[in-house]
């Protein structure tokens, strides 16, 4: 049943109607997360194996590109292959989670035209999608890590942690864009460019020590930097994360989701007249 | 009969709709700078007020573009009003355009699960009921095939029999009663027959005058987002009738 008491004039609470929004939804989100795993590849022969082969073929083309024609240093112990397929592996991950959770809400626009469901269970569940898909698709990392004898450090416990936090990271974001997308459709044009270009900003395929020192600030304020390095350290170890990148890795996840969840609460009312 | 089901009290709902044709936020921006953002305002329901008892049959009617559809989504919790105030009690049936989020590549089964839980009810049941559901909808023999196979009468009964699985407190119902064949019409409306009698409470809209007086108790009719009269069904259909057909009887 929906629900058993509506008053129009019981406003939402920034923050606590979402959290309780979310968790009675539940058994929808985990419907959608499903599906959004299931459905994406439904038509193709390979079906979910996709989700490890496509970011296994791009690795290859950059490392063919990167590791062959340009020859970067990394002056690590890990293989080139390792330290770029983790760079592509959490990039891909953060791009997909924020344009999948961004362009949700429209895309849902013709069930929440219809039917009383609280919008942000779409975004939400995007961005938990994208999580489930970049957890599955560590395996090939971890398997690649173990052929080149990098092997698996036990720290491997606190890939749950660079998860999570970029799980809320993605969701703040998500919901802040698609918020704006009800206005202007072209806002997820204007999102897939700004993503490219904090891609180019995190070190993925080149080191730290590549870009001239006086650029260096713009990577280090980058938090996906943060994010990265954190993620190679507790995957494959010595990637050299500093404990400041650990607070910066949460402080951002937590501001971002609170602020995005709380624009998100306020505006909605506005908006959904507009879909 | 302490309290009523449904409380609307004066009720607008404002459509903005931009003159100036604002598709991107570059000309969003530079048209607010120079102000020349122009809304003309489309009030879809102007003040509109009414209550509908505990299992009362409540009949709206009224022309197209009257706001019947906006008001059922007001009701159904779908639109928030821009003024006014909307108290609903006791679990919501929306019977407004249904089908919402049904996916083609889908199965059937998949398809009721997913409906069905758009609908609020949990996944589990879903799962328990989904083979009753499509075995009322006469749809047993498809319930694994994906949805893009389905003909459009099949789609209509799926959704209604999705839609109809359940025993609400409130029934909001937008004209679903005409889907599917001659023989489907008369299972659905006898369907809809038994939530009623049960004691649902109903707000149905129709253009079928003859269903809202067999089945209101009382009525209103909606014109520009205003009523125009409501009360004894017959007397409004009645008085909208003179207004339709110009006085003639």
């Amino acid at each position: 049943m929906t629900t058993t008491y509506y008053d129009s004039d019981h406003a939402r609470k920034p923050l606590a109607s979402e959290v309780s929004n979310l968790w009675n939804h539940r058994g929808l989100i985990r419907l959608i997360v499903t599906r959004d795993l299931t459905v994406r590849y439904k038509r193709s022969t390979l079906g979910v194996w996709w989700t490890l082969l496509n970011p296994l073929l791009t690795t290859g083309v950059m490392w063919v590109v990167f590791g062959n024609f340009f020859r970067f240093d990394i002056k690590s112990d890990v293989p080139y292959i390792v330290y770029l397929l983790s760079g592509i592996l959490l990039i891909t991950y953060f791009a997909q989670a924020v344009l999948a959770s961004g362009s949700a809400i429209v895309n849902s626009a013709g069930i929440l035209t219809k039917v009383y469901v609280p919008p942000e269970v779409f975004s939400v569940s995007a961005a938990i999608a994208a999580a489930v898909n970049f957890v599955i698709s560590l395996a090939i990392l971890l398997i690649i890590q173990l052929i080149t004898g990098v092997g698996v450090p036990w720290t491997v416990v606190f890939i749950p942690v660079v998860v999570l936090a970029m799980l809320a990271l993605t969701a703040g974001l998500g919901l802040l864009i698609a918020a704006a997308a009800v206005h202007f459709f072209d806002v997820l044009d204007l999102t897939g460019v700004a993503i490219q270009l904090i891609g180019y900003l995190t070190p993925t395929f080149y080191p730290l020590a590549f870009v001239p020192e006086k650029f260096q600030w713009m990577i280090k304020i980058n938090p996906l930097y943060s994010y990265l390095t954190v993620f190679r350290d507790v995957v494959y170890g010595n990637a050299g994360a500093e404990l400041w990148m650990w607070a910066y890795m949460i402080v951002s996840a937590v501001v971002i989701l609170v602020v995005g969840v709380y624009l998100f609460s306020r505006s909605w009312r506005r908006l959904v007249i507009l879909l | 009969m302490t309290e009523q089901a449904i409380q609307v009290s004066n009720v607008r709902l404002e459509y903005r709709l931009s003159r100036s044709n604002i598709g991107s936020f570059k000309e969003y921006a530079i048209k607010t700078v120079k102000r020349q953002m122009k809304y003309e305002s489309l009030w879809a329901l102007d003040g509109v007020s009414f209550e509908v008892a505990k299992g009362e049959v409540f009949g709206i009617i009224g022309p197209n573009g009257a706001g019947k559809s906006t008001l059922m989504k007001i009701m159904a919790r779908v639109l928030p009003p821009t003024e006014g105030r909307v108290i609903v009690r006791g679990s919501v049936a929306p019977m407004i355009e249904l089908g919402a989020g049904f996916n083609a590549d889908l199965t059937g089964y998949e398809n009721i699960v997913m409906y069905g839980t758009l609908l609020g009810r949990t996944p589990e049941r879903m799962r328990r009921r989904a083979w009753e559901i499509a075995e009322w909808a006469d749809l047993t023999d498809f319930i694994d095939v994906p949805l893009r196979s389905y003909s459009s009468g099949m789609l209509a009964r799926l959704a209604f029999s999705v839609a109809t699985d359940i025993e609400p407190d409130v029934l909001v119902v937008d004209e679903v009663l005409s889907v599917g064949d001659a023989a489907f019409q008369l299972r659905s409306e006898e369907r809809m027959k038994i939530l009623i009698e049960r004691g649902a409470s109903v707000v149905i809209v129709s253009h079928n005058l003859a269903t809202i007086g067999d089945l209101a108790a009382r009525a209103m009719w909606l014109d520009h987002g205003r009523c125009m009269m409501a009360g004894d069904p017959n007397e409004v259909i009645a008085a909208y009738k003179q207004t339709v057909d110009g006085g003639a009887p």
